[in-house]
């Protein structure tokens, strides 16, 4: 009964609370399709993009790059678009060019980060200027407008059973990263990298290969992002995506991920995702004043992650007590209450 | 003086109802080296924790100098004169040598640390002790040993009356550890008494006045003077009698049969080894014996292919070949690592999934997936073939106790076929129960066919498991002993470059 603990729960029990507070609070506008639509449709950028960020995360890395990086892609895209006469090979040709892109960047990220062995939080911070940098020549800093054709827009808002496509995109990339990371030999070295680099090396994980996969998965997802972003926008500009980055981040640290690495699960990561979409719903329902909405933005962020952490340092206290235990006797280990 | 500096009375401890110590009794006279030893668990941190003001005692008594005193922090400890070198080091890196000595006790000049006298001071007691060692030096440039030894200055900086050093010589060279025992002696001769913890008995035996052995958290034995046999303490740790008493002498094998590897010419680029040969038969197990950074460990990196040799050969039965970490599994050899905190396990992970590590190419997969199933079995049978304890296969393999530990880094190489395992200190810091394990599990792999390299800097070891030793020395391979009578103090001579007469390990 070990996965029925308080701490596992921690979290489904934070969503449900948020939802029946605001269903109690406001109950003909949050408790409708519609709503929940829009919830996870303004979400859905971010919860893509932490799928693949997550594996840099796991790693014990950090990507600050993917922000203007989907600028970067948003800008790629619609500029193909634009310059092919806005037709339906143009959205083909665009979306692949500014996957590349994101590939691309990924596999640079990578190489320099193992070849010359610069810690990734400068590296990506410098890209990431340089990835604005290159948006902006390209656009020449002007807002380029993608408002046709439909194959384009569809992927940012059409509707499928009444909830947007970006929020499939999001599933779908979601379950894909799952897949990779807990039933792969490749996702399961990736945690093993996060814990100790060296001991997996000594254990035959291709170290260097997998660090620039991760970096090529965080690349990509943001070139989704991205992607999705224009289509959702119907415009492309090098600010496109500016900022999502520390979004990314926050949904990863909400749902459990441990930057020094090792610790960290996608369903964590869209349930980060989620909980920020909903705060923001919430404060659009009680109509709290645009001024104060940051504030208090923070403050639950706040609460919701102390809470978490409550459960878990209740746990790691327990094996604090067993390894003091320990240190004075293996019996400690091995009685049924430890 | 006469009476005792530091006696513990009635002391028990439990934890979450878990009784650690029961009725613990322990004193120290002034001026004394006292060694406290037990097997992994026995209580003998505890009791330490205790001392140093870490832990709360449930019930007994402290007295300090024939008055009952409360140590609650260590500062509490400190002010009394009790000083503690860590067996974790305590050392930060960036600082030098000087401001880790005085770290938080730093001379000062009105409000500013003075650093000219810090230095001057430190190079005092280096000068006092005689250490290798400089004050301005940082730390992060200095090898391990001479870490332990700033830790160790550290802790003598603040004139304490008792000293408790735990496994101070876990990570020093046999130079280096035997300028330490000399720095021991000569404290105890200016009146400083030293509580010495040590898995290493022969270290015990040639150093202390007075042993008390605890087991299973009580009072097992004191011991003085001549009662101090590697026998008696042995038997007193384990609570029975030792089915080998005297391993200091053994008769080696010839090393024959068929090659299984072979390693002509091994040289670095580095030149931390040159020009090292040997050859490992099928089913031998080849030890090899010599002083830290006599470029063993190295040697093994490169066999297995962490570390490239720049010159020289590998033939893997009759084959060329060209080691690197994925292709050696592949080929069937198994790799435990000298450190295995930091390189043989991942903590975050169970040992499931530390197992399964080195095994995803055996476990059954559904296309892509892992079959969970099948990668669970394979952690119960590791945790089956080597008793790894707790039995949870989902245990985070950071929680377990060092020995255990240490069965899953080497259980992971059980679960499947090998050719060669290469061991390097195999049971460095861990209980002599989990020891005799692990030497039990190579002897089954040898007599399986699988060879074996055990590189270890502990002799009784070395002669316990090998069938023939190779020593090296500063990169080279000295001396081989096969067929003949292999005692501690021949393979001390070669590794120490002395050609050896009828001489004396101690």
């Amino acid at each position: 009964m070990r996965n029925l603990n308080l701490s596992r729960l921690s979290k489904p029990i934070i969503l449900v609370a948020f939802v029946v507070t605001l269903a109690i609070l406001r109950p003909s506008s949050f408790l409708t399709i519609s709503n929940f639509a829009n919830v996870l449709w303004s979400v859905s950028v971010i919860g893509i993009m932490v799928c693949g960020t997550i594996f840099v995360f796991l790693l014990g890395g950090i990507d600050l790059s993917i922000g203007t990086l989907a600028g970067l892609s948003a800008v790629t895209v619609v500029e193909v678009i634009k310059n092919m006469g806005a037709t339906n090979e143009s959205v083909i040709i665009g979306v692949l060019a500014a996957l590349g892109v994101g590939a691309a960047a990924g596999v640079v990220h990578g190489l320099i980060i193992t070849k010359f062995d610069i810690p990734a939080f400068l590296v990506t911070f410098a890209s990431q200027m340089v990835f604005l940098g290159l948006s902006m020549v390209i656009t020449n800093n002007q807002i380029v407008s993608a408002r046709e054709p439909v194959l384009f827009t569809a992927i940012g808002s059409m509707k499928v059973l009444g909830f947007p496509l970006p929020i499939y995109l999001m599933l779908l990339i979601a379950v894909g990263s799952w897949f990779v990371l807990s039933k792969t030999t490749f996702g399961r070295g990736i945690y093993a990298i996060g814990g100790n680099p060296v001991a997996s090396e000594i254990s035959g994980i291709q170290v260097k290969r997998s660090t620039v996969l991760c970096y090529v998965f965080s690349g990509v997802t943001a070139a989704i992002g991205g992607i999705v972003l224009a289509a959702m926008t119907q415009q492309g500009m090098a600010s496109t995506g500016t900022g999502y980055e520390t979004q990314v981040i926050t949904a990863g640290v909400i749902g459990g991920v441990s930057l020094l690495g090792g610790v960290g699960t996608v369903s964590g990561c869209i349930y980060g995702a989620v909980l920020m979409g909903l705060i923001n719903n919430a404060l659009n329902l009680l109509s709290v004043p645009s001024t104060q909405s940051g504030l208090v933005q923070g403050l639950v962020i706040i609460v919701a992650v102390a809470f978490d952490a409550l459960q878990h340092q209740d746990q790691s206290r327990r094996k604090a007590r067993r390894i003091l235990g320990r240190l004075g006797g293996d019996k400690a280990n091995e009685s049924p209450a430890a | 003086m006469s009476g005792l500096l530091l006696e513990t009375r009635h002391i028990c401890k439990s934890f979450s109802g878990v009784p650690v110590l029961q009725d613990v009794h322990f004193d120290v006279r002034p001026g004394e080296i006292h060694a406290l030893m037990g097997e992994n668990g026995a209580g003998k941190s505890t009791l330490i924790k205790i001392i140093t003001g870490v832990y709360a005692k449930d019930q007994g008594e402290l007295i300090w100098d024939g008055k009952p005193v409360q140590i609650d922090s260590y500062q509490a400890c400190h002010a009394l004169g009790i000083s503690c070198i860590y067996q974790e080091l305590s050392i930060i890196p960036p600082l030098t040598v000087a401001q880790n000595v005085y770290l938080n006790r730093e001379p000062r000049k009105g409000p500013f640390i003075d650093y000219a006298t810090m230095e001057k001071m430190t190079q005092k007691l280096i000068d006092r002790y005689d250490f290798p060692l400089k004050p301005s030096a940082l730390t992060q440039d200095l090898g391990m040993g001479q870490r332990q030894l700033v830790e160790i200055l550290k802790g003598l900086s603040s004139d304490s009356k008792l000293l408790i050093m735990d496994e101070p010589t876990s990570s020093l060279s046999g130079k280096e550890a035997r300028s330490l025992f000399k720095i021991i002696n000569a404290l105890r001769d200016q009146g400083v008494s030293i509580i010495y913890i040590s898995h290493r008995l022969e270290e015990v035996y040639a150093l202390s006045d007075r042993v008390t052995i605890l087991r299973d958290g009580k009072n097992a034995a004191v011991l003085e003077g001549d009662q101090i046999t590697p026998k008696v303490v042995i038997e007193k740790m384990l609570g029975k009698a030792m089915e080998e008493t005297d391993e200091s002498s053994k008769l080696l094998r010839l090393g024959e049969g068929e090659v299984r590897l072979d390693v002509r010419g091994l040289t670095d680029a580095a030149g931390r080894y040159r020009d090292v040969s040997f050859q490992v038969h099928k089913g031998e197990i080849l030890g090899i014996g010599g002083l830290i950074g006599a470029g063993r460990s190295e040697v093994v990196r490169a066999i297995y292919g962490i570390d490239k040799a720049a010159e020289g050969q590998i033939v893997l039965d009759g084959r060329p070949f060209a080691p690197s970490p994925c292709s050696s599994i592949a080929a069937g050899i198994g790799f435990v690592p000298e450190d295995r905190r930091s390189q043989g396990f991942v903590p975050l992970l169970s040992t499931v999934s530390n197992v399964a590590l080195t095994n995803y190419d055996i476990i059954h997969k559904n296309g892509l997936a892992i079959s969970a199933v099948d990668e669970r079995e394979l952690g119960k049978r590791a945790i089956d073939k080597i008793d790894i304890r707790p039995s949870d296969p989902d245990k985070e393999v950071g929680l377990m106790s060092g020995g255990n530990q240490q069965k899953v880094v080497l259980g992971k190489w059980l679960v499947r076929d090998l050719k060669l395992l290469i061991v390097d200190e195999p049971t460095a810091g861990i209980d002599i129960g989990a020891k005799k394990e692990i030497y039990d599990i190579l002897d089954e792999l040898a007599s399986q066919g699988v060879s074996v390299i055990v590189v270890s800097s502990d002799l009784q070891e070395l002669i316990r498991v090998s069938h023939r030793i190779i020593v090296m020395r500063k990169g080279s391979v000295v001396r081989e002993f096969k067929g003949e009578v292999v005692t501690q103090a021949k393979i001390l001579a070669a590794s120490q470059g002395v050609e050896q007469s009828e001489g004396n390990a101690q």
